[in-house]
Formats: C-alpha cells, structure tokens, sequence
C-alpha cells in the first residue's frame, strides 16, 4: 500500500527541491518540472479521492514517530472536510504553474517557493498532529511573503508586510491554545484526532483556547475587523499569489475554525457561537457592501472573499449552536462545500482580472467597456464566474449558500439577514460586468488579444469544474456529507 | 427514459449544441422547442390517464431534486412549449439580419428548457433554482444587444430587481422546508396546514419581483431594449408567469391574511399598471405595462381564494399578449421603431399583423367569444365570491376597463395616420408565429370547460350574470373611451405622472438603490480607516518595543539567529544566481541588523519585531516542550 497522503504531500517539495539543485536550469525546464510535480500531486490527490474516507473519524492516516516523549508525531490523514481542500488544492496550484509558465523573472525562486507553498498548504489540511499543522500553517506564510514582496506590483514592499505581521501575529494566538490543548490532554499528546475525540478542555481554559483560536482564524480568514490586509495583499499580490492567497491560504481560517475551534472546543463554542455568528453576518454583509464601492476589479473581488468567507463563519457557527444533528450536518455540508466553491470560483475570478491588467495596465473598471465584444472568450469566461460568485443556481455557490441560509433559518432565525449579501453581491457583480463588458467597445483596446491557450488551459478547468460543482453538487457533497452526518459534537 | 424529462430536455440539448456548433442555431432550437412541445402534450396525455409522473435526480444530501407532472404542471408544459414554438418560428424571421444567431438561439432554448424545469418542479429547491436561472436567461437576452447602453442598463436593472426580491423566495422555500421537514413541494402543500402569514408574504414578494407588481414594475418597461421575441417570451409564458406560477401552486399555503396581501396588490397593480400603460408614447412599452396590469388580474383572483381563475387568465394572456407582441415587432421591423410617432398607420401598411394584433387586442379587452371574455369572467367573478370583494371587485373592473381601454387607444393610434413603411425581410416566418399564437388566443376559451374539468381545483362560486355582464360592460366602456377619447383629456391632471411611470418618492432607485450605494462608500471610507489604524497599532507596537531596554536586547539576539540564518539562505540561493531575492535577503539581514540599534522606519521595523516575538514564541515553545519531555 502506497503511503498516497504522504507522497501527495511531499511531491511539490521533491520538485522544488530538484530545481533548486538543477544547475542553471532554463525557465521552460523550471515550469516544466513544477507542473510535472504539480500534475503528479493531482494524481495523487485524485488517488486520494478514489480511496474516500469513511464517514468515522479520519481515513488514510500515515503515521510515524517524531518525538514520543511529548507525544509529538508525524500524523497525517484526511476525512470528509479536508478532502475536498486537498483536491482544491492540488487543482489550483496546477492551473496556477500552468498560467505562470510564461514568466521570465526570475523564475527559479517564484515556482520554488509556489511548490513549496503546495506542499504547506496540503500539509495544514492533512497534519493530524497539532505541531504538524502549526507548522505546516506558518511555513506558508513565508513563501506567500516572498511571493508578494518579489514578484508584486507598485506597492508590494508595505502590502507584503502588512500581510506577514498580521498574519505571523494572528498565528501566535494559536500556539497558545495548542499548547493549552497539549497541556490539558490527560495523557499529552499533539494528536489532534485524541483532542477531537475528547475535548481536553473545559470551562474557562476552553473558552480561553477558543478564543485564542478565533483570534487566529479571524485573520486568516479573514473576518471583520481583522480583514485590513486582505485588499492591500490582493492588490499587490501577482495573479497566481492571489489565485492562491484566496483560493487556498483563506480556508486555512475557515478549516481551523471547523477542525480546532468547533472540534476541540465544542462546548465553548457553543456558548460564544453567537458571537462567532455575528461576525459572520457582520463580515458577509460588510465585506459586500465594501465590494459595491470598488472600482478596482481586484480590489471588488477581494471584497466579494470577505464576503463569502462571512457565510462560512455563519455555517460553522450554526453548526456550533445546533442540537439537530441533521441540522449541523447541513451547515456544515454548506459550509465546507462554499470553501471548495470559493476555491474554484473565486481563483477563476482572479485568473481573468490578471489577465485584464496583463493586456491594458489598469484594473479600472471606468476605463473600460464592451470588452465582451473585444476579447468575448475571456468576457465570457467573467460572466460566468461573476455570476457563479452572485451564488447562481446551478454554478458551484448555489448549494453551499443555499444549505448555510437553510441551517441558519433553523437554527438563528434572525440571522438569516445575512442574505441580504446575496442581493448586494449581485449589484456588484451587475455593475462591475456593466461597466467593464458592456456597453460600446472603446478604441484603446481594439488590439486587446484574447485568450491565449496558456491562459484558457489555466481557467477552463476552474470554470468547468464550478459547473460541475454547480449542477451536480453531489460528487463532492457525498465525501462531505460521511464526515458531517457522522460528526459528534 | 421518464417522461417529464421530455419537455426539459431537447430545448437543453438544442442550447449546447447551438454553443458549441456555432452555426444552425435556428434549426437546432426549432427541433428543441417542437420535441419539447411533443414530449408535454404526450406528458399532458399520460396525467389526463391520471399517472402521476415523478422523477427523483441527485441534489443536496436528504433533498433530491423532484421533478413531477400534475394536470397543473403539464397544462403549464404545454403552454410554455407552444408559445415558445411560435415565438421561435417568428424569430427566426425577425432575427435574420442579426449577428450573434448561435447565442441568441442558445439562450433561448436554455430559456425555455429551465422554464419547463421551473413548471414541472416538484421540489423547492429546483424550483428555486430554475427561478433564479430564468432571471439569468433573461439578463442575456434582455441585455442581448449589449453594446447598446440602454440595454446593458436594462438588462442589469431586470436582474437585480428579480434577484432583490428573489430572497423572499430563499427565505419562505428555507420556512417551508424547516417546516415539513422535507423540500417536497407536494408534501408542504399536503400538509394541510397553511404556512405562516410571513412565509406567505415573502412568496408575494418574490412573485411581484418576477411578475413585475408595484412597486417592482419600473423593470419590465424599460426591458423592452430587448429584441421583441425576447419580450414575448417573457410575458407570456416564462419570466413574468413565474410569479403568477408560484402564487398559483402555493395557494393552498397562503393563509387568508396573505391572500388579502396577494390580492391587494393585484389590485393595485392592475389600475396602476393600466393607467401607465394608458399614458405611453411607445407601443412595445404600453404592452409592458399591460403584462404587469393582466397579472394584477391574476394577483387578485390568487387572493380571491380561486387559483383557477388566475391560471385560466394566465393562459389566455399568454397567447394574447404573445401574438401583441409578435405583432408589435412586425411594425417595428416595417417602421425602424415602437413609438407610436413612428407607428402611425402601420396597421394599413401591415394588414395580416395588424389583424392578429386586432384580434388578440379585442381578446385582452374581453370580448366574447374571444379567450379573455370567459378568464376575466373568472377572475371577476372569483373576486366576487371573495371576502375582500369590496375592495378586489372594483379594482378588477377598474383593471378591465383601463385594459379595453388601453388597447383601443393603441388599435387606433396604429391605425390612423400614415407613415413610411420598409419592406420587412422574413415576413413568412413572422406571420406563421404571429396567426399561430393568436389563434389560440382567440378560441382557447373553448377549452376551459375541459380544462376545468381536468384541472379538479375549486372553481368559482358562479356568481352568474352579474360577473359576467359587469366585465363586458367595464370592457366595452372602456374600448370606446380609448377608441373615442384622447388619452391627454381622459387621465387630465394625472396623465404627466402617469407618462413618468407613477414614481413615487423618486422609485426604489432613489429609496434602495442609492442609499445602499451610500452605504457601500461609507463602508469603503470605513477601509481606509481600518487599515490606517492597522498601521498604527504597528507604529505603537514598535514603540513599545522599544521602551524595553532589556527585551531588546534579548530580542536583539533572538533575531541575530534569524538574521543568520536568513544570510545562509540568502548564500544558498545565491548559487541560483538570482539577484533580486538575494537582495531581499540582504535587505533583510541589513534591516535586523539595524533593528538592533533601533529601528528606524515602520517598514523594517516592524516585520523584524514580529520575526522576533516569534523567535521568542519559539524558543518559549521548545523550552516547555523540552521540559515536559524531561518529566516523563
């Protein structure tokens, strides 16, 4: 039996790693490796998928020894809500070495440090030991920092260190509680699975860890107010470390918040759920509200995450307030599908703004207009993501938002509010398409070229994937739903 | 393969065939719509026989989707496939010299194929779904020609006015499913039990989204950027009839506080719709505001407690205003244009339109033995028998007149006076749509009797002449006056505000629209700030830095490590000869270096600082790790 978590893990560091050592390798040798390395992490991630999980606890667990006296191990395995963000995963950073195989800046340290963020991002989903994943979450930091401050636009310098101090900061909180969660085990270990099964925890310690936690993940997240960095990095970020920053580094937040905060702390969290939920409704409808002031493409879908990644908070708080078990399973379906959702939608998103900025030098959605007449197969390509982010049935959003608002009517009747988002998101949406895509074409970008075959390798997957998603949630709603329905609070 | 697939299907298929294909977009949706109408009427047969039909397909976990066909559900089928029929057969005349075939014929079978899914639902949630997509289709097809701004405007308009009231759809489908326990439609209504008053009005307002009911009318006028095919579509028998659709299938549900919301705006809809349509200058607009004027109409006999009614007037009106439709885009075709400036005498020039559009006028008048006579009977006689007839029995009159009314003006307008008529290419393809749809609209009140009978729903306590006699009064009264009088001395004061649309209080724009635009700013300005004072709390974390001397200089050598440690990176990659990391790392290093002798900007400061605490974290880390492991 091949140890399949472990080499998918492993697999974009192995590639790192030999370009690195490679002797003055050729750009193409360099993308050549990474997407090899990145493709073979899918098929790994594929294989993954191919052998499931049972619906108890984790399935497909690696363990070996690390540091027995503390309990400490190399742990590693997935269940029904860390699946999903692995296949996430390892889908975005293939179609993100494939867009950035046109790149000849110094191309050597940009894909390395990208394949060394594949392997933290899919060890922070798989590690089942709570060094492991600190680990793993903080590693990734590093390489999302160097992304930014080399390879960044104007400002990239102070937009990169917004986002390390905010994030590094945020992340300490987190050491804490692990500790916390160490020292409160009766019998002390890092694994996570023993804190799962029985909650070290209790009282005012619990409450103490949960809100260590929350602190952490809010950042992440990122949740108001602790948001700030988010457009700064956006806007500086390159196109791939966006695709990946919001792809991939948001769901750190939302997954933690499900498997720490809600796992380890249920109890606690469920006396602060409340409040938990209405940052959640403060962040969706805030985050929205914001996204109909922008101007800047980039910044409007930065905003739109803001607002997304609020209903996620809303779901798991539902999930956390909830006696009905059916009713937690569907917030919590709803919730893990919109990271997967968010994911697919929201890197097609940042995918096609990049390639805007790539032809005309602007992000303004005024200087623009009637682009789906000039280059219609990216204008197109946009429609069909914006309107998959405004949550369209049968595009990927529909079925996570529709279950998150469906357990939150059950549970928080009042909170339901929070759809008002949906309405706000779509005049975005509306505006932002109206402005740019409609509309008389304007002389300055008549040469504008259309999609290259690189550029529709690199999207077409997301957007087929987000249909997919859309009209027939159930291939991944089914991995999901084993662990959700099985999930004992 | 089950039947009730039949009517989805083909139209679907035809739409990615037209997409991918690129060319025949004509004939491949034509194959659609006329398998789909096959594939209802054999479904509309087999439910006559009494089969129920269900299908369950994959959905959510514990909610399939549902797809059923009732006597209702198919009845609805065949509307839906046989108005698109025509309109099809018609378009491919009106649509001859356009660009863009593939799309405009794709979106039109997609349109008709989540139409059929949206009748034959029978569950909320794919209910739900093929409501919001249909509001999609229609932005496409609204928005059509794109690079025009008033359509781009309009088209973004219709959207977000149907999706802003959608969510009372997501929040009454999230009761009703909480509720029963299941998203069933059939089990919600086999309750027996009526939703809440509040799932009631949210389902209203959802319906007056879609069906265009004051306040929410503003969008279906300015709707008509749209190609005339597409507008006939949408107000006979897709986008519009949904609201009406809904309101008809969850009748059961509503609870006698919600039907009197439901007719109430009816009623209001229905005069206030008239009269605006009284007042337009354009040909296609007045029959927008006609559309939202007749589905008042239906509002009212909903709320009357007789969905019998509101669904026989929704099938007359879907042929009638179809065939008016049709019609109108055969003058405009002929005159370049839908102002009744530019229309003038055009039923001369056009004599086999202007019949059909004649023909179908008379009948949304109400003139016996046309298909309107006998469902605007129903509907007033429904609203007799209601507990609110008060109220709903003179504003379904007033509705009825305004309507004879209205057309009267409009038949005369179009036929006095002259103008310069073209020659109109594909004027075969567009009479076959136009006589198609309006000989139904003529004769289909001879099926009603068998209909009713089919149909098993409640009919109307006969209220017997009185009905009838007063709506054939309120008919004719009103054909004469807009035949005989001009619109200017009939609405006097009132006609300026009713030529702007009845804006009350500036419209929603005014009342929703910019006040959250407002509201956005604010939260942008709101940004800044956040992120100003984020800074600042990294100014102030610096200078609490530095007020420590000792931590510092534990903290100096804490980040002399990392510092190291940095330059032995920085070394390593600089075998890979690529300065600009390299720089950065020497950057970095030089930066903690001077960190040491304080820092002096907030750039470098700060990263190096939190580099530290976390340095320290660390090490504080290791040292309780260390030290738990030596106490075992």
């Amino acid at each position: 039996m091949l140890p399949l978590v472990s080499l998918t893990l492993f697999l974009p560091l192995v590639g790192a790693v030999l370009i690195l050592c490679l002797p003055k390798p050729t750009a193409r040798t360099v993308h050549g490796i990474a997407i090899v390395s990145a493709a073979l992490t899918l098929v790994g991630a594929l294989a993954m998928w191919l052998q499931g999980v049972s619906g108890d606890g984790f399935s497909q667990v690696e363990e070996l020894e690390w540091m027995p006296a503390i309990g400490a191990a190399y742990r590693v395995g997935v269940d029904g809500i860390s699946l999903p963000l692995v296949l996430l995963s390892a889908v975005l950073f293939l179609v993100s070495f494939i867009y950035t195989s046109s790149l000849r800046d110094r191309p050597r340290a940009y894909v390395a440090l990208i394949l060394l963020l594949e392997t933290t991002a899919i060890g922070t989903f798989t590690a089942l030991d709570g060094i492991l994943f600190y680990v793993f979450f903080e590693v990734s930091l590093v390489s999302m920092y160097f992304m930014i401050a080399g390879w960044g636009h104007e400002d990239r310098q102070r937009a990169a260190l917004m986002f390390f101090i905010y994030t590094l900061l945020g992340s300490l909180p987190l050491l804490l509680a692990i500790l916390g969660l160490y020292l409160g085990s009766p019998d002390p270990t890092f694994d996570m699975r023993a804190w799962i099964a029985n909650p070290p925890l209790e009282g005012a310690a619990a409450m103490w860890a949960l809100i260590a936690m929350l602190i952490t993940f809010a950042v992440k997240i990122p949740a108001i107010p602790l948001h700030t960095w988010l457009p700064a990095a956006h806007v500086q970020a390159p196109t791939v470390g966006s695709v990946i920053l919001a792809g991939i580094m948001l769901k750190f937040g939302t997954y933690g918040l499900v498997r720490f905060a809600l796992q380890m702390t249920p109890e606690a969290f469920r006396e602060a759920g409340i409040v938990v939920l209405v940052f959640g409704v403060v962040s969706a409808i805030y985050g929205a509200f914001a996204a109909l002031a922008q101007t800047d493409l980039k910044r409007l879908v930065a905003y739109t995450s803001v607002n997304h990644m609020g209903y996620v908070i809303v779901g798991v708080s539902a999930a956390a307030l909830t006696l009905d078990p059916a009713v937690r399973a569907t917030a919590l379906d709803g919730a893990v599908l919109q990271m997967f959702s968010h994911g697919l939608v929201t890197g097609a998103l940042f995918f096609l703004v990049g390639m805007i900025q790539e032809r005309a030098h602007t992000r303004e959605m005024g200087e623009f207009g009637g682009l789906l007449k000039t280059v219609p197969l990216l204008g197109w390509s946009f429609v069909l993501a914006a309107f998959a982010s405004l949550g369209l049935p049968g595009l990927a959003h529909f079925p996570a938002e529709f279950q998150i608002f469906l357990a939150t009517l059950g549970t928080t009747p009042i909170a339901v509010v929070v759809i008002l988002g949906i309405a706000i998101i779509a005049g975005t949406f509306l505006k932002a398409l109206r402005e740019t895509f409609l509309g008389e074409p304007r002389d300055r970008w008549n040469k504008m070229p259309d999609l290259s075959p690189r550029e529709i390798l690199a999207v077409a997957p997301l957007l087929v994937l987000t249909v997919a998603t859309g009209v027939a949630p159930s291939w991944v709603l089914d991995v999901i739903h084993r662990t959700t329905s099985a999930l004992v609070l | 393969m089950n039947a009730v697939l039949l009517p989805i299907l083909p139209p679907l298929i035809a739409a990615l065939a037209a997409l991918i294909l690129r060319r025949g977009g004509a004939a491949l949706a034509l194959a659609g719509v006329a398998l789909s109408l096959a594939g209802s009427l054999w479904l509309l047969a087999g439910v006559v026989d009494g089969q129920a039909q269900p299908l369950i397909l994959p959905g959510l976990p514990d909610m399939p989707l549902r797809l059923v066909a009732g006597p209702m559900t198919a009845l609805l089928s065949v509307a839906v496939a046989t108005v698109g029929t025509f309109v099809l057969i018609y378009a491919v005349g009106y649509m001859k010299r356009e660009s863009g075939q593939a799309r405009f014929y794709a979106v039109m079978s997609l349109f008709l194929a989540t139409m059929q899914a949206l009748v034959l639902a029978g569950d909320w949630i794919l209910l739900l779904a093929a409501w919001e997509l249909i509001g999609l289709c229609s932005y496409l097809l609204i928005g059509f020609w794109f690079q025009r701004p008033e359509a781009a405007n309009a088209a973004s308009r219709a959207f977000l006015y149907t999706r802003s009231a959608d969510l009372g759809l997501y929040v009454a489908v999230f009761m009703l499913i909480g509720s029963a326990g299941t998203s069933e439609i059939a089990a919600s209504l086999d309750a027996g039990v009526s939703a809440s008053t509040a799932a009631g009005l949210l389902l209203l307002l959802a319906a007056m989204g879609k069906s265009a009911q004051v306040p929410l009318q503003d969008w279906l006028m300015r709707a008509m950027a749209g190609p005339t095919p597409v507008s006939a579509l949408l107000h006979s028998a897709t986008l519009v009839a949904a609201g009406a659709i809904l309101l008809i299938r969850s009748a059961p549900l509503l609870t006698p506080e919600a039907l009197f919301a439901v007719g109430l705006v009816g009623g209001i809809t229905t005069v206030a719709a008239g009269v605006i349509a009284l007042a337009e200058r354009d040909l296609k607009r007045l029959l927008a505001a006609s559309t939202a004027s007749q589905y008042g109409l239906m509002l009212i006999a909903v709320g009357a407690g007789v969905p019998l009614a509101a669904l026989l007037h929704l099938l007359a009106h879907a042929a009638i205003k179809s065939s008016l439709f049709l019609a109108a885009g055969d003058f405009q075709h002929a005159r370049e244009g839908t102002g009744f400036d530019q229309l003038k005498g055009v039923g001369r020039a056009r004599p086999w339109a202007f019949a059909g559009f004649a023909l179908a006028a008379l009948a949304l008048a109400g003139i016996p033995p046309l298909s309107g006579f006998f469902s605007k009977d129903a509907v007033i006689a429904a609203a007799l028998s209601a507990p609110g007839a008060v109220w709903l029995v003179p504003l379904a009159l007033a509705g009825t007149l305004l309507t004879g009314a209205y057309m009267a003006r409009a038949l005369r307008l179009l036929w006095r006076g002259s103008g310069d008529t073209r020659p109109v290419a594909g004027t075969g393809w567009m009479r076959a749509g136009i006589w198609g749809l309006a000989i139904p609209a003529a004769g289909l009140g001879l099926a009603f009797g068998p209909l009713e009978t089919m149909l098993d729903l409640p009919a109307p306590e006969t209220a017997g002449m009185g009905a009838i006699l007063s709506g054939l009064v309120a008919a004719l009264g009103g054909l004469a006056l807009g035949w005989l009088v001009p619109v200017k001395r009939l609405l006097g004061p009132a006609h300026q505000w009713a030529e702007s649309g009845l804006v009350v209080a500036g419209g929603l724009t005014a009342c929703i629209g910019r006040p959250a635009m407002a509201v956005a700013r604010r939260c942008d300005r709101l940004e800044d700030h956040l992120y100003a004072a984020a800074l600042g709390v990294g100014h102030a974390a610096v200078n609490l830095a530095r007020g420590g001397e000792r931590l510092e200089q534990r903290l100096y050598l804490a980040v002399l490590g990392v510092g190291r440690a940095n330059l032995a990176v920085g070394r390593w990659v600089r075998g890979g000869d690529e300065r600009g990391i390299d720089g950065l790392i020497f950057a970095l290093v030089a930066g903690v270096r001077a960190l040491g002798a304080r820092a002096r900007t907030l750039q470098s400061g700060l990263i190096h600082h939190s580099l530290a605490i976390s340095a320290v974290a660390t090490a504080v880390l290791l040292a309780i790790l260390f030290s738990a492991s030596l106490s075992f």
